[in-house]
């Protein structure tokens, strides 16, 4: 009925799920009043209710205007009319619920009418519902919460993509609050992987922080990753020995799973025998030990030629002035000191025969497993094994089930790690290694009730595009493409955030079910991210380069129909360390509008050498 | 590993790998061996060398770990 207030116009054109709309002469232009609301007409991205009998037909506005004449009319009527281009999307019968998809088409004639706040109430569903979880409201209308499914959201994986600026963090955070409301999801777990260290603040209440250099006195956990829970190969890449030849390499492995076979024959563990065990499996032994024996047998010099029948008994050590042999100290990586090689003569010292070209490697292993830097990795903690020179090698104080739980099993919903200690040199492959530590959990525990089946668990990926790159080999990548490909069977969900979408692996984005695309400028991400979107809708999409900061479009599994929402911003103390430093800060406290202050740069110094941003000379953080 | 043939009456062609520091040298009779650390100017000063088969007898032999390949 024309007369009703909602009317917009007629339908004219319908090719596939586009339609073009021809507006009513009559209808106004602007604002429309109905039930004491005010409704824009004709905004894009607004959406547009289509009656046929007892069916409504929902579509988005993607283009208005003389542009959206259909082609064939465009001589007899360059403008004349105005238009509107409406993308459909979904279907409800009268007075039930939404569904997605269409049943039936409309044809030329049908009316089409404004989508009014009671439409959208039955739409986007009851903000009551116990699966849903309320992220902001409607941008079109504020009295309709935004309400994303978190079944949906967790285990069809989601990408957070946006400008530096654009409010991805502040998304994130409004997220993880909602998902850790310890009234509502009690048994939540979540991991962030935080290479900057900004969700301290945001979640410091409901997140365990692990940290490299943790500062104990802000309640930080110490970050520890024993070297042998990683796989033989992700070993390698981590040491010096990630160039090695074939043949050397083959050794190292016999050499490893030979150092396994005999700590696990000192302690046995449930579910692995030494006839079962792989150079994989995750049993301690001791890095040092494999560094010691290595050095005694390439380095060595020896009273007998390689030819001859060499041992530890021919080997050529030197002695102190107590006559004891230097045989150096394998936890200090002191090595054994040898005698130098000699041309002749009667006690002719020899070279080691040893048939491996890895001997510079075994001298930068020595430096690597001195370096203070890595000892989160070689010298985890408890999980430590020790070696000693009179084969009084020690098994490590803890085993990995108590890494796991203090992970995901601790008693605060969000586990923050922290990696902005971790050394630049082997970030990615730790990032790879901890994805693929806790996947791997996971899927063998799929049917206990800590497995992900029964309590799922999200991943957020923060600064992905840092170390998923496109075309990209590097551990992290594969790691996370097997997360995102196989983790909904295992309940394991990656959440993505990214200001360059268009560095992500393309294969890595388009499994993500739910989009969160807020304002994003580059024309190569967008286009990166329209066309990983499942649904055809880039007159939406259309719009990221002029969303406002903190408004996101989401399209995907987690919400009924895509919708551009506001996001809330979390309260004052929840919000996550990431808004950039002010160059003329207001308040006067920093910025360069401050007076100039004393500096102390014996200071900076400090906490550059100790590696430790907020190192005080109180707290003594850790040297 | 590439090998340059040289003339001399024991050794074959002699290749080097400045990455992994590792000297390849083919003997007359066809038995290759890999002499490892061996530092780059050795390798440049057997190429100069008038008798390559003295010059590995006295400097290279005895003086780095070796594998037969």
């Amino acid at each position: 009925m024309p007369g009703s207030p909602t009317h917009l116009g007629t339908v004219q054109d319908v090719q596939g799920a586009t339609i073009s709309v021809a507006l009513d002469k009559d209808t106004v232009s602007g604002l429309a009043f109905i039930d004491g609301h005010g409704y824009r007409i004709g905004q894009i991205g607004s959406f547009v209710r289509i009656s046929i009998g007892f069916t409504d037909l929902f579509g988005v506005v993607s283009q208005i205007g003389a542009g959206a004449v259909p082609e064939a009319l465009l001589a007899a009527q360059p403008y004349g009319y105005r238009w509107m281009k409406v993308q459909l999307i979904g279907e409800g019968q009268r007075g039930g619920r939404f569904k997605r998809g269409i049943s039936q088409y409309p044809t030329i004639g049908d009316e089409a009418h404004l989508v009014t706040e009671h439409d959208l109430t039955r739409i986007y569903g009851m903000p009551d519902a116990p699966n849903c979880v309320k992220v902001g409201s409607l941008a079109s209308a504020e009295s309709i919460p935004a309400l994303i499914d978190i079944d949906r959201l967790v285990t069809r994986h989601s990408a957070v993509v946006g400008t530096t600026g654009a409010g991805k963090s502040t998304t994130v955070a409004n997220l993880l609050v909602s998902l850790s409301d310890p009234t509502r999801y009690p048994s939540a777990r979540v991991i962030i992987l935080d290479i900057h260290g900004e969700y301290h603040a945001a979640l410091s209440d409901r997140a365990t922080v692990f940290r490299v250099n943790a500062d104990e006195s802000r309640g930080e956990k110490p970050l520890f990753i024993p070297y042998w829970a990683l796989s033989f190969d992700e070993l390698l890449r981590v040491t010096p020995f990630r160039s090695v030849g074939d043949a050397d390499r083959a050794a190292l492995a016999e050499k490893v799973k030979e150092l396994r076979i005999k700590s696990l024959q000192k302690q046995a563990r449930n579910g692995v025998t030494p006839d079962t065990l792989t150079v994989d499996t995750p049993i301690p032994f001791s890095i040092h030990r494999l560094w010691y024996e290595l050095y005694r047998y390439v380095c060595s010099t020896h009273t007998v030629g390689p030819g001859a029948n060499q041992s530890e008994a021919t080997e050529a050590i030197e002695q102190d002035s107590n006559g004891q042999p230097l045989l150096g100290d394998i936890m200090g990586v002191s090595p054994p000191k040898y005698r130098p090689i000699t041309s002749g003569g009667a006690n002719r010292v020899f070279l080691s025969g040893a048939q491996l070209n890895i001997r510079r490697q075994i001298l930068a292993l020595e430096s690597l497993l001195r370096d203070t830097r890595y000892d989160f990795l070689f010298r985890p903690g408890p999980w430590c094994p020790t070696a000693d020179i009179q084969n009084l090698d020690a098994q490590p104080a803890e085993d990995l089930d108590t890494l796991l739980r203090s992970w995901v099993g601790g008693d605060r919903p969000i586990t923050i790690l922290d990696l902005s200690g971790v050394p630049v040199s082997i970030l990615l492959d730790l990032i790879g290694v901890l994805i693929r530590l806790l996947f791997d959990a996971l899927f063998w525990a799929r049917f206990l009730p800590e497995g992900g089946r029964l309590r799922p668990l999200l991943f957020v990926l923060e600064e992905a595009h840092a170390y998923l790159n496109t075309g990209n080999d590097c551990p992290a990548s594969l790691a996370a493409r097997r997360l995102v490909k196989e983790g909904r069977k295992y309940g394991v969900g990656a959440m993505i955030v990214s200001q360059r979408p268009a560095e992500i692996d393309p294969t890595i984005l388009s499994q993500c079910g739910t989009m969160f695309a807020m304002r994003l400028a580059n024309a190569t991400d967008r286009s990166h991210v329209t066309g990983t979107v499942s649904d055809n809708l880039e007159g939406l999409f259309n719009m990221l380069p002029a969303l406002r900061t903190g408004e996101a479009i989401i399209v995907g599994e987690a919400v009924q129909l895509p919708l551009r929402a506001m996001i809330e911003a979390p309260a004052k103390n929840r919000q996550p360390d990431s808004h950039d430093p002010l160059v003329y800060d207001p308040s006067s406290e920093g910025g360069w509008n401050r007076p100039k202050q004393t500096e102390d740069y014996p200071k900076v110094v400090e906490n550059w050498r100790s590696e430790n941003p907020r190192r005080t000379p109180t707290s003594g953080g850790t040297p | 590993m590439n090998r340059t043939p040289v003339s001399s009456s024991n050794v074959v062609s002699i290749g080097y790998d400045p990455g992994s520091l590792t000297l390849e040298v083919e003997f007359t009779g066809g038995s290759v061996y890999q002499y490892f650390d061996v530092p780059e100017a050795v390798y440049q000063e057997l190429m100069r060398a008038s008798s390559k088969g003295q010059f590995l007898h006295a400097n290279v032999k005895n003086n780095y770990r070796y594998t037969k390949v």
